[in-house]
């Protein structure tokens, strides 16, 4: 095939993401640390799923509408360190490809690969190889040089392909800690994934390969529910959704001229299409208005009282998370005036939302460990805070680059405090000053962040050595500031061995935050032990209810 | 020859071997226990307030002198012709400073009486008393002795941690401190006082980065005044050896110009703050 037209190549991108997400356990279980989260395979196929449910925005084949859609698509959804790689990868995809409208050549393709490869470098600071950064690199020199050649198409994809191969297995050679582990890098896999998807979408539609497969195509992943906040009890009891295409839409007019008419009301979106979500006692005059700006499409309209969609349901599904006094001390009113900053903050279990929230975190998105979140679901978190700037705190290291792209995504200003913990987290917390302007607590949060040592305690979801340490699958296993320390069998063992790994001196306070799975008299008879050994600290426990982690430890 | 006397009340929490040195007189706050009411300093003692405060079910209260408590001391201390300075709680704390300018108007008019509001607690009253005393003795007159006071008033700073907000909220005298309130973590605060009253200034985690971070804002303010010769004052609520751990840190670093006063908070204040606050009082001379 000489050339692709845009209906091949929305198949090949289909395909793609079902290849992605078939084999997506394979690539999870390369992640090099053994520990229950952060996979890299989850993230990556989420977010290219989010990206290809934005291809059906379009019914044409035009192939820079669709990689454009691809693009914004994958920006919104990506989710990880390497969804935010990955959503970049589509940019600088749709960017090689925008000229193109009709048919792809060879040299199209090839233009675009190298495109891609070139955003996904410039959007890390610190470029690492032996990652899926090399693996689009070499797929994009080998694509060029096919084309070249006067490669065509197929040429070119089969190059591409063949390169990505040979790049993810060259990996181990050149991460050293991809060797030790004895694996392959998993981004570099999830991007091979994704090549081999594509070549395979060239000549094969989406429903041959799943039948050869034997499985049937998963429907992509739902949209994320627009979430939002303070819902007090209202007047507006239309819950009213729906999506304006169009062009030269901005979601800022539309969110001035309908902000009266209602309240939780989230508007994202860009030029091309506009994700509107408000509570109104007047849908049709929102629709009218918005009607007037582009299509409207995808509209839902629920009465909040009169259906059985009552309070309590209406916040499930919309994952609200609210308690009923938000925040002490910072009454959070919808149409009030905004004040001057808001924090959000990704943190995983509900005991430890709860103190973040106690210390004045307006916006809770759960996750972190289990599942890291979406771009867009911190979009809609920054949107729905009633302030005008607003710090996120990711608390995880595979969130704090999702947190960045959001920040380009919104209206307002926003800093991300680039807390890789739990504890972290809290220890920023100590020292925001809900008084200060944004630029001084983000230096001074920044600061106190370091001042916290982490601690968790986990299971290994395989076997692996790291260092002198000899890990089986399911060991108990316990990490000092990301590191692997401590391998055991039980938690409390293991919690203890950590600390001595964690406190010297100069520590004062221990905290214990016990998890989901984890007992609160376990968690006490640990504390107990921890006094004992530990006299002259503070020694504090506490019900973090996370998941997956049986203790999470700091020491200060 | 007509004299000047300096009165406080007993939120100062001066030793009692200072108010005996320097000749300061103390009109007493009342606390309520209930239904049981008991003059400060005079009806029970530091030691028997704490013990009752940690056993009390609930949280017991003061009472501003009256203005005819006021008045008798006044009277009792003055001689026609004399000039009182008469220095007390914040007024945005309590009402004595109230009752004392009250009281002002209705003795002999022989009496003069200069009202001054600390803007201040415990040893912020304390050592404002302890100067005006101090320049009495140095033979300045009332122009001189105010001067001194106000001085001290305006330049001094204070930082107090509190092992919980709980009794400064049940008073009602936490002021923009209550952002502090409901958290879920064991937080000691570190508060302020600014213009006279409560002010969060930082949230610390455990008591003793809580006081490490007290001993910082004294370096810190040693550093912004590096020309002026310091002085300090610590006051504890049942809480002696960390205070004097602290004072012992602040003479090692001869970060003061003189010997630290240690005081004990008393009842008056101690209600509002509750066992194991620690509070350091800075001011230049």
């Amino acid at each position: 095939m000489d050339v692709i037209t845009g209906s091949v190549l929305k198949n090949m991108l289909l395909v793609a993401a079902y290849n992605l997400e078939q084999q997506k356990d394979t690539v999870n279980a390369l992640n090099v640390f053994p520990v229950p989260d952060g996979d890299t395979g989850t993230n990556m196929s989420l977010t290219l799923n989010a990206a290809v449910k934005e291809l059906e925005r379009t019914n044409g084949d035009d192939i820079s509408r669709l990689t454009s859609l691809l693009a914004r698509g994958s920006l919104m959804g990506a989710r990880g360190n390497s969804g935010v790689i990955l959503s970049q990868f589509f940019r600088g995809f749709a960017k090689g490809l925008e000229d193109v409208t009709t048919e792809a050549t060879g040299a199209d393709l090839a233009r675009a690969l190298v495109s891609s490869s070139k955003t996904t470098y410039r959007a890390v600071m610190k470029p690492v190889e032996g990652t899926m950064l090399t693996v689009g690199r070499r797929a994009g020199e080998a694509a060029q040089a096919a084309a070249e050649e006067g490669g065509g198409a197929t040429e070119v994809l089969q190059a591409a392909l063949d390169a990505a191969k040979a790049a993810v297995e060259d990996t181990p050679n050149i991460l050293p800690v991809l060797k030790e582990a004895g694996v392959v890098d998993a981004g570099g896999q999830g991007m091979l994934c994704i090549f081999e998807g594509m070549f395979i979408g060239l000549t094969r539609s989406l429903e041959e390969f799943a039948e050869e497969n034997g499985i049937a195509p998963q429907p992509s992943l739902e949209l994320v529910e627009p979430a939002q906040e303070h819902v007090a009890v209202t007047v507006n009891k239309y819950c009213t959704e729906f999506i304006i295409l169009g062009e030269n839409l901005d979601p800022e007019t539309v969110r001035n001229e309908i902000a009266s008419k209602g309240d939780s009301m989230i508007v994202v979106g860009d030029s091309d299409v506009v994700k509107v979500h408000i509570h109104t006692d007047f849908p049709g005059e929102v629709l009218q208005f918005c009607a007037s700006l582009g299509n409207l499409t995808e509209i839902a309209i629920d009465n909040m009282y009169l259906q059985n969609l009552d309070y309590e349901e209406h916040k499930k599904q919309h994952r609200l998370d609210l308690p009923e006094d938000n925040v002490v001390g910072f009454p959070v009113a919808p149409q009030g005036d905004p004040k001057p900053l808001g924090i959000v903050a990704v943190v995983p279990g509900e005991g430890l939302a709860e103190i973040f929230r106690s210390l004045g975190v307006d916006y809770i998105v759960p996750g972190g460990q289990t599942m890291n979140p979406s771009t867009e679901e911190l979009v809609q978190a920054v949107n729905s805070v009633n302030a005008e700037a607003v710090i996120i705190l990711p608390n995880n290291k595979n969130v704090i680059f999702s947190a960045e792209q959001a920040k380009e995504l919104v209206d307002k200003p926003v800093g991300v405090v680039p807390t890789r913990t739990t504890p972290q987290g809290i220890s920023a917390l100590m020292s925001f000053v809900a008084d200060d302007s944004l630029e001084d607590n983000l230096e001074a949060m920044e600061d106190a962040m370091g001042e916290v040592k982490t601690g968790e305690v986990t299971f290994a979801v395989r076997a692996t050595v790291a260092g002198d340490l000899r890990i089986e699958e399911r060991d108990i296993i316990g990490l000092a500031e990301g590191q692997i320390a401590v391998v055991g069998s039980d938690p409390n063992e293991v919690a203890f061995n950590l600390l001595e790994t964690l406190v010297d001196e100069d520590s004062s306070v221990i905290s214990i935050y016990y998890g989901a799975d984890q007992k609160a008299e376990a968690a006490l008879a640990l504390s107990e032990d921890v006094q004992e050994k530990y006299p002259e600290c503070e020694v504090e426990v506490y019900q973090g209810e996370q998941p997956l982690y049986y203790y999470i430890v700091s020491v200060e | 020859m007509s004299k000047i006397h300096v009165i406080t009340d007993s939120g100062s929490d001066l030793p009692q071997e200072i108010l005996t040195e320097y000749n300061i007189h103390v009109v007493p706050l009342t606390v309520q226990f209930g239904d049981e009411i008991y003059r400060d300093g005079v009806e029970i003692s530091v030691e028997e307030f704490y013990r009752r405060l940690e056993a009390a079910s609930e949280i017991p209260s003061t009472c501003q002198p009256s203005p005819a408590d006021f008045v008798r001391v006044y009277e009792e201390v003055a001689e026609p012709g004399d000039t009182i300075i008469s220095i007390h709680l914040s007024s945005k704390m309590s009402g004595t400073y109230q009752s004392a300018v009250l009281a002002s108007s209705m003795i002999d008019p022989e009496i003069e009486v200069r009202v001054v509001d600390s803007r201040s607690a415990s040893l912020g009253i304390g050592v404002t008393a302890l100067v005006a005393a101090k320049a009495v003795l140095a033979g300045e007159d009332v122009d001189g002795v105010l001067a001194a006071v106000q001085r001290v008033i305006d330049d001094m700073q204070v930082y107090f941690m509190v092992d919980t907000l709980e009794y400064l909220q049940k008073n009602g005298r936490i002021g923009m401190a209550s952002a502090f309130v409901g958290t879920l973590l064991n937080i000691k605060p570190i508060l302020t006082l600014q213009d006279g009253m409560v002010a969060p200034f930082e949230k610390i985690r455990g008591r003793v980065k809580a006081i490490n971070r007290i001993k910082e804002m004294m370096d810190r303010y040693k550093k912004q005044h590096p020309d002026r010769k310091l002085m300090a004052a610590i006051s504890h609520a049942n809480a002696l050896h960390d205070a004097q751990r602290l004072a012992d840190y602040l003479e090692e670093q001869h970060l003061l110009d003189s010997k630290i006063m240690i005081g004990s908070i008393g009842p008056t204040i101690g209600v509002h703050t509750g066992a194991g606050t620690i509070a350091l009082f800075i001011y230049p001379v």
